[in-house]
């Protein structure tokens, strides 16, 4: 366990960042979880500087950091303003670009990034925000494979939904979608494509689509969709690419 | 946070390098907003080498693209605010946050440059 107290002001993030890095570093953590707590904890210092406490007026943060089991837990500390995270809207996550409202981005990043949010107020100590990180899920667990066979269109679309559905429930949420005998994609084919593409996303994962045929490549091209799936030409591709990404 | 300039006849490119947090937002949307008052909406943001962009970040890509979008030059010309080279962190915030598909998103500057 290690603490550090700042002084609460913008120019501190960086700092804070380094601090997550250090202790993340000799924890042995890979680089995509420290890039989630180092994201989640800039935004919960974030709040504190700018909203808890008066700007001509900065307190102090302490933040800390403690490994116990297969839990990685940070603890930021202030004695500002009360905060009561349920009264912040949730966030505007499909309004199209006209419409979008960006409030509430930052909290629901903490709760996506981490596995555990606490906000508890507390006489003596004041603001105290736990947030924790489970060590124990398995990289491969976070991958699977989705092999398709012969066409994708309104015949098999609820059936391969349901797979798919399935396998995110599993904790999936990398998914390469096997294409290599697929010669035939109709529109309800790639609708439900899109939808599990999104669905991923919020996940915070990814869909992938390896080995396209020829006709159906075509299809994706005349549709503009080469523009918004991750394609690769082999499932084998795929992996590689998501392995390098996971690093 | 550092922003690299490059002046193009139709397009300004800024690679913006480092990192966009609270502290250093007000900074990109400064150097944005200084294209828009010099007349210039068509841009290419080039994140290659940014390690790190949080809410307050996104709140700039997304009141700049709305603000870029906004002028027209005609009815099919107009500004726009498009993205080239995202690293993969970023496209997870991207992703989480459901920015994806409000961007245009291009593997290269070339093809961002060359989509105006």
């Amino acid at each position: 366990m290690e603490t550090m107290i700042l002084s609460a002001n913008l120019d501190a993030l960086a700092q804070i960042s380094l601090f997550i890095a250090d202790a993340a570093e000799y924890v042995g953590l890979d680089d995509r979880t420290t890039w989630q707590i180092q994201l989640a904890v800039d935004e919960a210092a974030t709040n504190i500087i700018q909203y808890a406490y008066d700007p001509d007026c900065p307190g102090h943060i302490t933040l800390s950091w403690q490994r116990n089991d297969n839990a990685f837990t940070v603890t930021l500390q202030d004695t500002g303003r009360g905060f009561d995270p349920d009264e912040v809207p949730p966030p505007d996550l499909l309004s199209p670009l006209e419409e979008r409202q960006v409030g509430g981005l930052g909290i629901y990043l903490m709760t996506r990034l981490m596995d555990e949010v606490h906000f508890h107020f507390d006489p003596q100590y004041g603001n105290v925000l736990t947030m924790v990180k489970y060590l124990t899920v398995d990289e491969t667990d976070d991958t699977a494979v989705l092999p398709i066979n012969g066409r994708l269109d309104a015949s098999n679309v609820a059936l391969i939904n349901k797979e798919a559905q399935k396998i995110i429930e599993r904790g999936v949420r990398y998914l390469i979608i096997d294409l290599c005998n697929v010669y035939f994609m109709s529109s309800s084919g790639l609708r439900i494509l899109l939808i599990i593409r999104k669905e991923l996303m919020t996940l915070g994962g990814e869909l992938h689509l390896a080995c396209l045929q020829p006709h159906v490549h075509e299809v994706f091209e005349l549709t503009g969709f080469t523009q918004v799936f991750t394609i690769h030409p082999s499932v084998d591709a795929a992996r590689h690419a998501l392995r390098n990404q996971h690093k | 946070m550092e922003i690299a300039y490059r002046h193009f006849s139709r397009v300004d490119l800024l690679a913006v390098s480092g990192r966009v947090d609270a502290a250093s937002a007000p900074d990109l949307w400064r150097a944005i907003e200084q294209l828009f008052q010099e007349g210039r909406y068509r841009i290419v943001l080039d994140l290659a080498h940014l390690n790190h962009i949080s809410s307050a970040g996104l709140r700039v890509l997304i009141d700049g693209r709305k603000r870029a979008r906004d002028w027209k030059l005609t009815d099919l010309e107009g500004g726009d605010i498009r993205i080239a080279n995202m690293p993969p962190r970023i496209r997870e915030v991207f992703n989480l946050t459901g920015l994806t598909d409000l961007f245009e998103i291009y593997p290269d500057v070339t093809e961002a440059v060359g989509s105006f």
